[in-house]
């Protein structure tokens, strides 16, 4: 029965016990800083999605799906000259659309949907990571819709997001140049400061600086690149990116053997 | 953003004139155009900036306003961002169309301003848990030429420079109340200091190089581009890529040494901009939107 809002009053608002307890000072503990975290990729387990796929890297959990290629609104525009390998002119070249959300319980505080600016910035940095990718000029006058949903955030949730949303791509057979894989990085604060590879979310919080690399394994190219916070100088964020390109490159065989196992799946679930 | 729509003969000679290092308007790559800036243009704030770099024409106004701290930084106060994408810029912007620019916009400022160095936070503190000053930094987009977020940043520097901040003091009753009280001379207030704020510097990938202060018609040319924030000592605060392109790791290292590059020279000239426009005092010949 819902409690009787007008004579029992709450207060307007409410934050977790947490933020009152006495600093409990945990330091993140020392690790190898390339060390990757095991990671359970599946692809191909939603049945209303065109494609889907679920990355668990430590305890950050994503669930992506993709749906379409469907007609684009507002597509009425005219040609121009035809791009090469008989792709479509570039005011008909087909749309990408990202969207982002995290569960209200996947962080430590409870947010309410819509989260407002920060899932708005991280859909575009999707978008911008997954466009290199995809084939637009192939599906002319239509529009993809990725979705990612971030059911835990462990750390490195945008790079397994990243991650999560080209393999579900692959699985619902969109034309792709190249699979593209996302890496987080974070920085630890003076002294020493080191940068180390796939964060957890506690390291994260500790953190001066933090990065996100998504790289085309096979192309060599990179997809994206978004990073903040007190890195220092270039030279650090370089060694930062390279860092984190490696560990895209040691990530790829895995995304490739899920990709093989939901290719048998679904081959020996369909009637021969 | 606002589009020009370029033949291909335009984008070839773009393209080929960049591989030489010779850019339509005859600069080259690295240099930028002829920025005009302008501080204390709107009465209203407590600080404000005109910035005009080409067509580009930037207008921000710093507004201090009292409240009460985030929970987690009890002691410090904080900047809010917003970015109005006005429908003069162009008619795309009309409506909500200005929104989805706005909003990348501002979250880029957020992301810039959200390290320790940048503003001193703890300046802007009245008392820890609660009240603290929040500065509202509003950026409004007049006219747009390519190369938004630059122009941005140096706006955004130039306001907060010009920002006064009345001088406040806690009194405490005997009873345990505490008042806010004013000072009484209009002209005792706290500025800040923006020695440490980046500017943000946008390299875009044309062909096999890149060129800094990119045109409409040059951004048309580039399909990916990289955003680097460097404060004036040349530490690098925020590095992002734009655009649907994607970029070699080698220049990804290249574009970030020119941007710290030329990072550092921007910072210095418009230090020094700053200073002496100060420096003119307030008898100075105030140009305003009619220059």
């Amino acid at each position: 029965m819902p409690g009787d809002h007008r004579r029992i009053r709450g207060p307007e608002e409410s934050q977790p016990p947490q933020l009152y307890a006495a600093d409990e000072d945990e330091a993140p503990a020392a690790r190898d800083p390339t060390r990757l975290r095991p990671v359970y990729a599946r692809a191909g387990l939603l049945s209303q999605a065109k494609g889907s796929a679920y990355l668990e890297a430590g305890g950050t959990k994503v669930l992506c799906a993709v749906s379409g290629p469907r007609q684009a609104e507002g597509s009425e525009r005219g040609g121009g000259p035809a791009g090469a390998g008989g792709e479509a002119p570039a005011a008909l070249r087909g749309r990408l659309l990202c969207d982002f959300r995290r569960a209200p319980f996947a962080g430590r505080r409870r947010r309410a949907p819509p989260g407002g600016g920060e899932e708005r910035e991280l859909a575009l940095a999707l978008q911008e990571a997954l466009e290199p990718a995809v084939r637009l000029g192939r599906y002319p006058r239509a529009q993809l819709e990725v979705s990612a949903l971030l059911l835990e955030d462990g750390g490195s949730a945008l790079a397994a997001a990243l991650t999560a949303a080209a393999l579900a791509l692959a699985d619902a057979g969109v034309e792709m140049y190249d699979l593209v894989v996302g890496c987080g990085l974070s920085r630890t604060p003076e002294p020493a400061p080191t940068w180390l590879l796939d964060p957890t979310r506690l390291e994260e919080e500790h953190a001066a600086a933090g990065l996100t690399v998504a790289l085309m394994p096979v192309l060599n190219q990179v997809a994206g690149l978004l990073g903040s916070g007190e890195g220092g100088p270039t030279e650090s964020w370089a060694e930062a990116v390279r860092l984190g390109l490696e560990g895209c490159q040691r990530l790829y065989p895995v995304l490739q053997q899920c990709l093989v196992r939901a290719a048998r799946r679904r081959g020996a679930a369909a009637p021969s | 953003m606002a589009s020009v729509s370029l033949s291909e003969a335009e984008k070839v000679y773009i393209v080929h004139g960049v591989q030489e290092d010779l850019r339509v308007d005859g600069r080259g790559c690295e240099d930028y155009r002829c920025v005009e800036v302008e501080t204390d243009v709107v009465s209203n704030t407590s600080g404000s900036a005109r910035v005009k770099l080409g067509h580009t024409d930037i207008l921000v106004g710093v507004k201090a306003e009292m409240g009460t701290p985030k929970l987690e930084k009890p002691d410090e106060g904080y900047l809010e961002f917003f970015v109005d994408c006005s429908a003069n810029a162009t008619p795309e912007f009309e409506g909500r169309g200005g929104d989805d620019l706005g909003t990348e916009i501002a979250n880029t400022l957020y992301r810039i301003f959200n390290n320790k160095s940048s503003v001193d936070l703890k300046s802007l503190c009245i008392s820890p848990r609660e009240h603290c000053w929040i500065l509202y930094v509003d950026v409004l987009l007049l006219e747009c030429d390519g190369n938004l977020f630059d122009t941005i940043c140096i706006a955004v520097k130039a306001a907060l420079f010009n920002t006064r901040i009345p001088r406040v003091r806690v009194l405490e009753d005997e009873e345990g109340s505490k008042d806010i009280e004013l000072s009484d001379d209009p002209y005792d207030c706290i500025r800040l200091s923006v020695e440490n704020v980046p500017c943000i510097v946008t390299l875009c990938k044309i062909g096999y190089r890149h060129v800094v202060d990119a045109t409409l018609q040059e951004e048309a040319c580039s399909l990916a581009s990289l955003l680097v924030s460097v404060t004036s000592t040349g530490v690098v605060t925020c590095m992002r890529k734009v655009g649907k392109g994607s970029l070699d790791p080698e220049s990804i290292f290249e574009m970030m040494e020119t941007g710290k590059r030329v990072g550092k020279v921007l910072h210095a000239s418009l230090q020094s901009v700053l200073h002496k426009e100060e420096s003119l005092g307030p008898k100075r010949q105030k140009v305003g939107f009619l220059g």
